[in-house]
Formats: structure tokens, sequence, C-alpha cells
């Protein structure tokens, strides 16, 4: 696949995190993390099993209160005490359970907790399942994503398209930032390019995404930048254009210590 | 996890979905050919007379596993519905009996009910105890209720206001009938059509998901419980009124018919699936069958013998169609490996 460019990236800041701390216990398991995701970017979040990526991503989806620092939204200061402060503020994330009902066919889970409603005989409130319907294609029909069928409950439907349906989701209230737990992890390799596409493809709309990966290649083929962490501590933030696979490899494993001499203006 | 197959990739949204589906059809063909097949053996049982009985006598059991329909497909169970009935139906015939008139009864009758329920949703939604216990708890605790309240007595001589709900006919229908197929038509708007009905069918398919995407998953269990207990006051109403007495061992064993017929007409016992049409098929099936061992002389003991058969066969055949059942699924996929 080839790497695009970043069509809509101004370099202005969406979200900035900084200072933050979290500790779990005796375990620090963020450090003075400091990062900011500017408007229109791809930023893949890399590194080790217990490096922090995932207490990060929690901090800003409200699933965790950091112990120390700040989050500040489009510049303003934000506090999230439960997950619903952080949608409130703009940020949506697809976890790595979908939290799709797998009983339930491709609208129902689009609208899950959100349904369209209309009066019948203007007394009883009923389910608009032709509105849902018609916004659900239109939804899809606008990222380009295919599906089979509609009115089928979702187990019926492969892991990519699931993977997708639980995106479609997210983008119904039109997020400033989404966050993507390892969305590729369980799929196909087929599967799983589908599913990169679709995140270019939400970047080319304009959305800002944070995604974690493992998969150095998938964070090459569609990162606009790429931020190592390593115990609990932000190594550096580089754009994939100007490092290489091996170099990440590199911060990843060792840390600091590991960073290339070119590499070393993007240190944090 | 189920095994996804990685199918070529689908040309455009929803064109393969189906237009008409025709669910319970099976179901269906099965109660059409069972009423000839009976009618075959005794004449008798084919007669308009008789099916107009069975329905009749079913309309309690189609009503409470109305309700039923909505507690298992949000993956619950209530045990407790034949306490539930004898205790307010008990409860009813003392406030009449003790000189209250039934417009004032009636709906006092329903509020106990629907307390009842409530308090079944209460105790699962916030003392975390699962269905199956809490309700088997209440099941024995309202039984309990309703025999010191009545203290044995047999209860019988109710308005004719009342005793018309179960005995008397509107342009040659029986009230029992009409009553029973409006409430069916009610309980499938709700469980089809409505936001609530969405969030019953998705507490039941994924509880976790459903939290997280809004819904107040302790409201959709107690107001599942209290519609349970609504359709206890009902049935049981139209019971009483029907053979127009009570006693506090009423509805005994009802649990079991209801839950069966919820299960036959293909409702899934692990939740987040359920139709109501084929609970309503399953309802009339089985009394069907009662009617029909009757008839032919069966004593009523091997009906329970069947009744249970049928309830074991019914969740198998629901295994089977869910792949659940871990042997069974690797033989089917050996012989169509292609889905």
């Amino acid at each position: 696949m080839q790497r695009q460019e970043a069509a809509v990236s101004t370099g202005e800041v969406l979200v900035a995190m900084r200072n933050l701390d979290k500790y779990y216990g005796g375990l620090r398991a963020l450090a003075e993390v400091t990062l900011e995701i500017r408007k229109g970017e791809i930023l893949a979040l890399v590194g080790d099993n217990g490096a922090g990526k995932s207490t990060l991503i929690k901090t800003l989806s409200g699933a965790v209160e950091p112990d120390g620092g700040e989050i500040l939204v489009d510049g303003r200061p934000v506090s999230f005490k439960t997950p619903k402060d952080a949608t409130d503020a703009g940020i949506e994330t697809v976890h790595q359970t979908l939290g799709l009902v797998d009983t339930l066919d491709v609208p129902q889970n689009v609208f899950l907790g959100r349904e369209l409603t209309k009066k019948v005989f203007g007394l009883f409130p009923q389910l608009d399942q032709a509105a849902m319907r018609r916004r659900t294609h239109e939804l899809l029909q606008r990222f380009a994503i295919s599906l089979p069928t509609l009115n089928e409950p979702v187990h019926s439907l492969s892991g990519g398209q699931r993977q997708t349906i639980a995106i479609s989701r997210l983008l119904l209230v039109e997020p400033k930032l989404l966050i993507m737990d390892e969305p590729m992890a369980a799929l196909g390799v087929d599967e799983g390019s589908k599913v990169l596409d679709l995140v270019v493809k939400l970047r080319d709309e304009g959305l800002t995404i944070l995604i974690i990966s493992h998969n150095l290649e998938h964070v090459f083929a569609i990162a606009d930048r790429i931020a190592v962490m390593k115990n609990g501590r932000l190594v550096a933030v580089v754009p994939s254009a100007a490092t290489t696979r091996e170099a990440v490899v590199g911060m990843i494993t060792m840390g600091a210590s590991g960073v290339r001499t070119e590499d070393r203006q993007w240190l944090s | 996890m189920a095994v996804v197959s990685e199918a070529q990739a689908p040309k455009s949204i929803g064109a393969s979905d189906r237009r008409f589906r025709l669910e319970g059809l099976g179901l269906t063909l099965v109660l059409v050919v069972l009423i000839l097949f009976f009618t075959w053996v005794n004449p008798r049982f084919g007669t308009l007379a008789n099916l107009a009985n069975v329905l009749t006598q079913t309309s309690t059991y189609v009503i409470v596993a109305m309700g039923m329909t909505f507690v298992i497909a949000k993956a619950g169970i209530d045990l407790s519905v034949g306490s539930m009935l004898a205790l307010s139906t008990c409860v009813f015939f003392g406030l009449i009996e003790a000189g209250w008139p039934w417009p004032i009864a009636l709906p006092l009758m329903f509020l106990l009910a629907m307390a009842l329920g409530a308090f079944n949703g209460l105790i699962i939604a916030f003392l975390a105890i699962p269905a199956l216990i809490a309700t088997l708890g209440t099941m024995v605790a309202f039984r309990g209720i309703a025999l010191l309240h009545s203290a044995g007595k047999l209860y019988y001589g109710l308005p004719p206001a009342i005793v018309w709900l179960g005995q008397g006919k509107v342009l040659g229908v029986p009230v029992p009938i009409i009553v029973a197929a409006l409430f069916v038509a009610f309980s499938w708007w709700l469980f089809n059509k409505t936001t609530f009905g969405v969030h019953v069918r998705a507490v039941g398919g994924n509880r976790e998901a459903a939290r997280l995407a809004g819904i107040n998953v302790a409201r959709v269990e107690v107001l599942v419980y209290t519609l349970m207990g609504f359709a206890v006051a009902l049935g049981g109403l139209l019971w009483i009124a029907r053979i127009d007495g009570t006693q506090a061992t009423l509805g005994t064993a009802m649990e079991i018919h209801v839950i069966a017929a919820t299960i036959i007409g293909g409702t899934s016992l692990f939740g987040g699936r359920g139709t109501i049409y084929g609970t309503l098929l399953g309802a009339i099936l089985l009394s069907m069958l009662n009617n029909a061992l009757v008839i032919a002389g069966v004593e009523f003991f091997w009906q329970l013998v069947a009744i249970g058969c049928i309830v074991i066969a019914a969740v198998t055949i629901n295994n089977i169609r869910e792949n659940r059942i871990g042997w069974i699924s690797r033989i089917r996929h050996r012989r169509a490996p292609a889905k």
C-alpha cells in the first residue's frame, strides 16, 4: 500500500496533553507525557506491551483519570471523569471489543442508544426504521463501506465488516477525535487493509485519528506521525516520512538511547 | 468465537437484504399439519367449537408468554409467574369479598402484580442476583404469601361484569380470545417497533455494549419485569373470570408452560433475540397438544412428561441453529465447508 500524504492537516493542535502522570500503586504508568494531536492527522501510538499506550488513550477517552497534568481540547482545559465526558467533548473511541450487539441488525447497532423515532397517531413514539436505514446507508456510502446486508444480525458479518460498523456508529455524531485501539488486530490481511483504507478515508474527510497498533507495516502505511512510548514515557514523535522502521523499532526496544543521530531532533 | 468466513468483497450496501422475511413459517406449517392430523385421528378436534375452546383456554398462557418473551429476550427468566398470578388474584378476590367495588379492586390487582414484577426486577438489577435464583426465591415466597392470605380458602362469586370477560362473547368470538389478540398486537408493536423493544434485545444480546451505548440497563431490567407483572395480572384476570374462582394454588407449574411456549416459538434462551409471533404459535401449539391428549384420553401426568420433553427438544433445536453445540457444529462444518 502506498502512503498518502496528509491532505487536510493544518498543523493546528486539536488535543494537547501536558505532563500527564498516572500511577497504579507503585507503578508509574504515565510519566510526564506531553503530546499534541494535530487537526486532520493520523497519529500512531506505538510501543511494547506495558509501555503506557493503553493508559494514555484511557485518559483521553475518560476511562481513567490522570493523577497529574492536563488535557486541552481546542485550547480549553478539560477534565474527563467518565467516558461520557469525553464523548461530549467530541472524543470517540473504538474499543477492541467493538461494543456491538450481535443479535441486532446494522441500523439498530449504528443507532443504539440514540434511536430515531416518530409519533404514530401523533401520540405513541415508534422507531423510524426507514429513516435509520436510510441514514445508515448514507453513512456507509459516504465512507465507501460496502455491506451485503443491513437487516441481518451483525454476528453473520465478517470481522472487518463488524469493525466498520463499530466505526460508523461513532461517525454518526461527527467526532473531533477518533481513537482506535488495535483495529486491525483480529483481522485477516485482506480485511485489515480494507480497514486501513477506511482510516485514511476518514482522515481525508477531515477527521483526526489516534491509532494504537503493534503492526509497524500498518503504521507506516497510514500514519502521518508516529509517537513512540516506553516505560510510561514518550520517547519521540516522528513524522513517518522522515524515519524508517528500523529506527522506530530501535526506539520501541531501547527508548531514547535507541534513537539515531538523525532522529535526535524528534526527542521529547 | 465464531469462525468468520473470508467471503469475497460485497458489491454494494444491503443488496442481498431479504425483502420479505418468513419468520415462523416452519412453526405455522407444524401447527397446520398438527390440526389436520388431530382432526384425522378424531374429527371432534377440528370443529370450530373445539378450536375456539382451545384458544379461550390458552388465552392466559398466550398473554403471560408475551411478557416472558420480553424477559427471555433480555436474557432473563421469570419462574414466579404462577405465584404472582395466585397472589394477585387471591388479593383481588379478597377485596371483592370485603365489599370493595370492582372498578377499584381491579386496578389494585394490576398495581400489585406490577409491583411484584418490579420487585423481581429490582433485586435482579441492584442485588446482582441471577434471574433464575431471584425468581425461584420469589416463586416460593409469593406462593407462601398467597397461601397465608387465603388460608386455604376457595374463592368464588365474581361480579357479572368481570365474569363476562372470561365467559362472554362479542359477535360470537369469546372475549378472552379478543383480549389476548389485542395484547399480542400491542406486544408485537412494543417488541419490534419501539426504542424499548430494541433496548430489551440490546441488553439481552450484549449488556456491556448496551451500557456503553448509554442505555440505562437497570431501568430496562426493572421495566421488563414490571411488564411481566402486568401480563400476569391480565392473564390471571381472564383465567379467574372464566372459572369464576381462584385459590392460592392457581397457576402452579405455569412457568414451565409459559417458558416452553416462548422457547418453542424461537426466542433465544441466551437473550438478544425473540419473536412475538413465534411465542403465540408456541403457546397455541402446546394447548392443542394438551387438548388432543385429553380428547385421546391420555392421563394428565403424561402431559407433564410431554411438556418437559418438548422444552428440552426445543432448546436443543435452538442450540443447533445457533451453533452452540461443539460436536454438532463441527459435523455441520465438515459437510458444508463454504458456510
